[in-house]
């Protein structure tokens, strides 16, 4: 397994999509974040009016926008990052020489998904000091109790994307193709919608964490949040098995 | 080392192998050579795992495949369809990671690898900037570098320039010569003869003969054995595919 591990963990430090995927959520999510800012406290009515109780230039403001971008942004980039982890092996034509190895396809699997979580703890805690970065330059002073905690939550919502994006691995794999793992992450972010929208969200796995976060815990109890923890490794069960039993048949 | 007994495995189309009984020593260099779609491919990967045979056993290193120890494919190397070649990594990059998967010491075997497949100037730049001669010999380097005792390759001289040729002949040799047994598909009769202690015939998913490594007239001789093939199936009403 600390083979595969290393092998996966090369692999993804030195891959463009790593890189972009990252910089992507980081940098997206400070700049959104700084022209949200900007727009509010130049008093754009409309944009007050959309971004809701995320509209004032305070701490509570700025990471409960931050906690809308991310609860989208952290599942898309997790989910196409959870995709392109599985599906190019099939695309770069290596699958072949992931055969008739001592290390078997299913744990090289499990390393493509603990790097996954490994890139996603690298991306919440980077993501966590950009947004207290930028609260600071801001004006905001020293973050408080409260403001802290909404810290931690977000970071907790980015490392609960890529356990809730092993779906798209798993859709990856059985598809053996980037689409098919890209078009169920798609189709996660619709689920998470239309669950918040219709308010059956808590119980909607893929949109509990974002609703546990937004609401500091208010709405999301418990026995919710840890439906999204087990189907997360349910799909990752899923994914590492598919791997296992994969077969070079087409 | 392998053998093959009486598999099967059909694709959709119906392509695939039919009954294959098939084995190959220690120390043996054996060629499996046919025309396209002859089902070259499928039994190799038959070989190594990536597919089950729908019949008959399939046996790797003395033990049915099946319940094969995961540690013993260390002993193993080869290269079907594509290399292990990552884009994103340099070809010494490469052949480290090849090593670690096959359980080998990455410093004990790269530089010798790199020194004996000429990639030394190589060793730096990434694949994706190598032409697919060069892929193939970081593929090639990185299935044989671990000094496998059981060698399967796949039309290895695909793209190789004709100093890779020799330089892949003279290691399959070595690596016969020191007690592994290697089993190549390959076009290129010629190629194969030059090395190979049995040459197999595969046609229509059967193994139908064999050639003399040493015919004068290695063409002619495997022209011979397929028309003799097909002419015994129409006789029998087999059916050729």
């Amino acid at each position: 397994m600390r083979a595969a591990l290393r092998v996966e963990m090369q692999k993804l430090v030195r891959s463009l999509v790593g890189t972009v995927t990252s910089l992507t959520l980081v940098l997206g999510t400070v700049s959104l974040l700084a022209g949200i800012t900007a727009g509010v406290r130049a008093g754009q009515e409309e944009l007050v009016a959309q971004v809701g109780p995320a509209g004032t230039a305070t701490w509570d403001g700025l990471l409960l926008a931050a906690t809308q971008i991310i609860s989208a942004g952290g599942l898309l980039g997790a989910g196409v990052l959870a995709s392109w982890l599985m599906a190019r092996e099939f695309g770069d034509g290596t699958i072949s020489a992931l055969f008739a190895l001592p290390v078997g396809l299913g744990r090289i699997a499990a390393a493509k998904l603990l790097v996954l979580g490994l890139w996603a703890m690298v991306v919440s805690l980077s993501l966590g000091a950009a947004v207290l970065a930028l609260g600071v330059m801001l004006g905001y002073g020293a973050p408080d109790d409260e403001a802290w905690v909404a810290l931690c939550r977000q970071v907790l919502l980015v490392l609960s994307s890529a356990l809730l994006a092993t779906p798209a691995a798993w859709a990856a794999t059985l598809g053996r193709s980037l689409l098919a793992g890209v078009g169920a992450t798609v189709g996660l972010l619709v689920v998470a919608q239309v669950g918040a929208l219709t308010g059956a969200g808590p119980w909607i796995p893929f949109a509990a964490p974002a609703l546990w976060a937004m609401t500091g815990g208010a709405e999301v109890s418990a026995a919710q949040l840890s439906l999204s923890v087990m189907t997360g490794l349910l799909f990752a069960a899923l994914t590492v098995v598919a791997c296992s039993r994969l077969q070079l048949n087409r | 080392m392998l053998s093959l007994d009486r598999v099967t495995y059909l694709h959709r189309g119906g392509d695939g192998i039919r009954e294959v009984s098939l084995s190959v020593g220690a120390g043996e260099i054996v060629a499996l050579v046919g025309l396209n779609g002859a089902g070259k491919t499928t039994l190799l990967r038959l070989l190594l795992g990536m597919l089950r045979p729908q019949s008959g056993r399939v046996s790797v290193l003395g033990r049915p495949l099946v319940s094969m120890p995961r540690q013993q494919w260390s002993r193993v190397g080869h290269l079907v369809d594509s290399p292990l070649a990552y884009p994103e990594l340099t070809a010494r990059q490469n052949l480290r990671i090849a090593a670690l998967l096959h359980r080998a010491d990455p410093d004990r075997c790269v530089d010798s690898a790199l020194e004996r497949w000429e990639l030394q100037a190589l060793s730096s730049r990434r694949l994706r900037h190598l032409s697919l001669g060069n892929r193939q010999r970081v593929g090639l380097a990185a299935a044989l570098q671990h000094a496998p005792d059981l060698v399967v390759l796949d039309e290895p001289g695909s793209s190789l320039d004709l100093a890779a040729v020799v330089t892949l002949r003279q290691a399959l040799v070595r690596r016969g010569a020191e007690g592994a047994a290697v089993l190549v598909s390959s076009h290129h009769l010629e190629e194969v003869a030059r090395i190979a202690d049995r040459i197999v015939v595969l046609h229509g998913g059967r193994l139908i003969g064999g050639i003399a490594p040493d015919d004068a007239d290695l063409e002619r001789a495997f022209f011979e054995v397929v028309r003799r093939d097909e002419a015994e199936s129409i006789a029998t009403g087999r059916g050729v595919e």
